[in-house]
């Protein structure tokens, strides 16, 4: 069936495309005008309105039973955003697996991507996925503070070995890439360390942390995995820690990395108040290393919960617990940690946290890897990414919001002199053409002949929140599944991995390891290409050559 | 696989209309056992809120104690697998957890060395408020008898002790009571295991307690044995598809929990449920639904076609078909193999999707 989008504002930055035209759909993807005869099935006029891509979310904690623990933590989070003005609906369900796919697809998003599975739980994450309806999702999957690594790595394994054990750990878990989560800093957590920077050692195995980053990066990229190694660097919240993500950017040696929710990263030391942004330096650093990509982790003031398998940073974190209540999973390798908190305004520190977010993203030049993202639930809830925009595209509105935080905050924010207010075409970069391309995703994130069909049309409105808080259409694979704000139609997408080959040796040692160490017959944890119980669920990703 | 009407063999269609008509006219219609796979457990949610049904499962009880406590006042679970490897002392609480689990001491200490572990003492067990198990031979396990007291006052003098707090009255407390504090306090990693379903709220609330005080200094975790009945696997499953735990009920398709309120048992016994449609259908363990409410039974047993009003015999996961279900060395969800090949029997998920199919909408929910 060919769909025609007569006469919008086509927003397609990955082709140089900011123009009105039209945009053809056929039998699920994005087709070339056709030839004259060809009269379309369907069209929609959409002039005067905003025609993108569907939106790609790089960074979301949306699955797993680190989100379903969350959820049963805090079942009231929804009511009580809600009261404070978060578009979500004030009923536990908000949070459910439905409800997020629903939500997002009402803002445009098509593909969201789960950063942190944890290996022997990667069933229920990819369970729980294939509930989320109508857009399409992938898993990473979090290595770097297991035991298995951390002995190859002791024991000096070939960089061969180390491969075998990511592709397997891809492979089993059905992810699409690898996380890296304070490298070392959960591992020595239990050996009751309280901090954790990129030259400690963890006990027992001696090995740092750069060594892990390392020997983890060199695999994924060793293997061909197109989306670098995600990683959350150590030292996340604490004054002076742009430094930690300048030597992790460094420890990258010129190979591709990709730094997650940066904003976390961003604090100078100095001054009164022995907090400042360091941004610019940050931005600086970002500039100089093209091998490098970041999300923003941006903060907004209100009620939400953090969630982070940087369980050193929760439990250290969890004294300012808002409201006053935490949970601490000791699990295998990383483990979890769940502290609900609330970002206010009158708060030096939660203003400058938020100010700092903007001032990456609005001093970066090359914004294909400076992707947006709030680090969902950390930073704030997804459904409120609506109002980031709002403040990149209109400097009014963060002067207006610069006015209700802390006089001392306001004066180390340099937000004030900055004047730049983003494009339709930089939005769309930040929120699908740069993440997609990141992620090794090429069909999607733009609009060129053989994309997927994945599109998202807004009403262009001076209130940016309103106008990008829900679409006018959305489509999916060529379907229409939102109209006026709506979802009209529930479909189920897919979800993507990356299966590069291992070694069958490989196996059989982590066999043992589970059986030896566990209890556990690894085999009980492998996530079934039966999982979602639809045919066609996973589609591989091809590992680039 | 067949199914019964009031004990007569029935036709498919036949009785899976009849379930529809049974639970879809009840006022409160109630989906209790639950005895099932993850697959099972979703199609149950999504039936109940169709209906407008209330969903618990059997260990409810133990699920609910141990989510309510998390809401309202935080967690510190261990994983197994990090009792198991990282754990220098082990306090298992009273009777229960031996009683339920009888490789659970074995499993916890294997005769291997695990995984490198913090501090540098041997690792403990201590049986609070439990005599020495035969299973141990001659490993060191410390034994803290009851001497009359009942088990939660020796946990709350425990954690009166883990804080220092002055005992005020009956005088000094327990000479091992007091030096299992110093114990617990010097510990790398001590970890409480214990079973929600035989502690009282306010008991398991003192031990959350006694942990997060110890936390301030060392490091500390609990370790709650698994539910019957994958009770773990049903209540995450509820926590993802409508963001509340069991003991829930569905009005106008939103979720509506209450621990009290929503007991099947209690509203079976009290006459406020006027259906029930009860699952069993896991292979390691069989349950009976509560007598007393007109039943739909979903039974992976053959021979109990009398058992209740509409019998459906159904396959048992993990002997009939691969199932996921919440696995207790795993602390999560895993997956089981089907033990023999499959035997034709209808799944769980699958019949319940026909009776929710067969449901009319304008009779779904409540009044």
């Amino acid at each position: 069936m060919l769909i025609r989008l007569k006469g919008g504002r086509v927003i397609d930055p990955a082709h140089d495309r900011d123009a009105v035209g039209d945009v053809f759909i056929d039998d699920g993807r994005i087709v070339a005008a056709p030839g004259n005869g060809c009269a379309p099935d369907e069209t929609y006029d959409v002039s005067g309105k905003v025609v993108m891509a569907g939106a790609v979310d790089v960074h979301s904690h949306i699955a797993g039973s680190n989100v379903t623990m969350a959820r049963l933590l805090m079942p009231e989070l929804p009511a009580l955003a809600a009261k404070k003005g978060a578009a979500i609906a004030p009923t536990p369900a908000a949070w459910s697996a439905f409800a997020t796919g629903i939500r997002y697809a009402e803002m445009g998003y098509t593909t969201v991507i789960e950063p942190a599975v944890i290996p022997t739980h990667a069933i229920e994450a990819q369970r729980e996925l294939s509930r989320i309806p109508i857009i399409d999702v992938g898993g990473l999957v979090i290595l770097g503070n297991d035991d298995f690594t951390l002995g190859l790595l002791h024991d000096r394994a070939g960089p061969s070995e180390v491969e075998d054990y990511v592709a397997w750990t891809l492979a089993h878990s059905k992810c699409l890439g690898i996380k890296l989560i304070n490298a070392g800093g959960s591992a020595a957590f239990k050996f009751n360390a309280r901090t954790f920077g990129l030259d400690d050692e963890v006990p027992a195995y001696g090995v740092t942390s750069r060594a892990i980053l390392q020997g983890l990066q060199r695999a994924v990229t060793a293997l061909g995995v197109p989306h670098p190694i995600h990683v959350h660097c150590n030292n996340l919240g604490i004054a002076g820690n742009a430094d930690t993500a300048v030597a992790t950017m460094e420890a990258a040696e010129g190979l591709p990395m990709h730094l997650a929710h940066i904003q976390f990263y961003g604090y100078g030391a100095e001054g009164p108040k022995g907090l400042t942004s360091a941004a610019p330096r940050l931005a600086e650093a970002i500039k100089r290393h093209p091998n490098i990509s970041v999300d923003i982790g941006q903060v907004l003031f209100g009620q939400t919960l953090t969630l982070s398998a940087d369980i050193l940073r929760q439990f250290d974190g969890r004294g300012a617990a808002s409201p006053r209540k935490w949970e601490i999973i000791q699990g295998e390798g990383n483990g979890t940690g769940i502290v609900p908190y609330k970002y206010r305004a009158k708060n030096f520190v939660n203003a400058m946290q938020w100010s700092i977010g903007l001032e990456i993203m609005l001093l970066a030049e090359d914004l294909w890897r400076v992707l947006f993202s709030t680090d969902h639930p950390n930073g704030a809830l997804f459904v409120r990414y609506p109002e980031i925009i709002h403040l990149l595209m209109d400097k009014d509105e963060r002067a207006r919001m610069l006015d209700r935080v802390p006089p001392e905050a306001r004066e180390l924010s340099n937000l004030p002199g900055i004047a730049r207010e983003f494009t339709l075409s930089e939005i769309a970069i930040v929120t699908r053409a740069g993440p997609a391309r990141r992620l090794g995703l090429a069909d999607r994130g733009h609009l060129g002949a053989g994309a997927v069909a994945d599109v998202a049309v807004y009403t262009d409105r001076a209130d940016k929140t309103a106008m990008f808080g829900s679409a006018d259409l959305v489509f999916k694979d060529g379907r229409l599944v939102v109209k006026d704000g709506e979802v009209v139609d529930i479909s189920f997408g897919q979800a993507f991995q990356v299966a590069p080959d291992f070694d069958a040796a490989i196996e059989r040692k982590l066999a043992h390891f589970y059986d030896r160490y566990y209890g556990v017959n690894s085999s009980s944890f492998g996530v079934p290409a039966t999982i979602a119980a639809r045919p066609d669920r996973f589609q591989t990703v091809p590992c680039l050559s | 696989m067949a199914m019964y009407l009031k004990g007569e063999r029935a036709e498919e269609a036949s009785a899976l209309a009849r379930a529809a008509e049974l639970l879809g006219q009840a006022r409160l219609p109630v989906i209790g056992g639950l005895l099932t796979d993850i697959a099972g457990a979703e199609a149950a949610l999504a039936l109940a809120r169709k209906l407008g049904a209330v969903i618990d499962h059997d260990a409810g009880e133990a699920l609910t104690r141990s989510t309510r406590l998390a809401r309202e006042t935080g967690a510190c679970p261990a994983s197994f697998g990090e009792a198991r490897n990282r754990a220098d002392l082990v306090v298992l609480i009273g009777d229960a957890p031996l009683a339920r689990d009888p490789k659970l001491i074995n499993e916890l200490f294997p005769a291997e060395e695990g995984l490198p572990r913090p501090g540098d003492k041997p690792r403990e067990l201590v049986m609070l408020g439990s005599a020495r198990p035969r299973t141990v031979g001659d490993m060191p396990v410390t034994t803290i008898p009851l001497k009359g007291d009942d088990l939660p006052t020796v946990i709350a003098r425990l954690a009166m002790a883990v804080a220092g707090r002055p005992v005020g009255g009956e005088g000094k407390l327990d000479g091992k009571i007091m030096r299992l504090a110093e114990l617990l306090r010097g510990a790398a990693f001590p970890v409480f295991v214990y079973s929600a379903a035989d502690l009282e709220e306010p008991v398991i609330h003192v031990i959350l307690d006694m942990v997060r005080h110890l936390c301030l200094t060392t490091r500390a975790a609990t370790l709650t044995l698994a539910t019957s009945g994958n009770g773990d696997g049903v209540n995450l499953c509820s926590a993802w598809t409508c963001g509340l735990p069991v003991r829930t009920r569905f009005i106008d398709g939103l979720p509506e929990h209450d621990p009290w309120l929503y007991a099947a048992a209690r509203l079976i016994d009290s006459g406020e449920a006027d259906a029930l449609l009860y699952v069993d259908a896991l292979e390691a363990e069989g349950a009976t639904p509560p007598p007393g409410v007109r039943t739909v039974l979903l039974t992976r047993d053959q021979g109990r076609r009398a058992a209740a009003e509409i019998v459906i015999e159904v396959a048992s996961a993990a002997r009939d078909h691969d199932a996921e279900l919440y696995l207790p060395r795993l602390s999560g969800i895993g997956v089981v193999k089907a033990a023999q090949a499959g035997s034709g029997a209808p799944t769980v998920a699958a019949t319940l999707a026909r009776i929710a199919d067969l449901v009319p909408l304008a009779e779904a929910g409540p009044c």
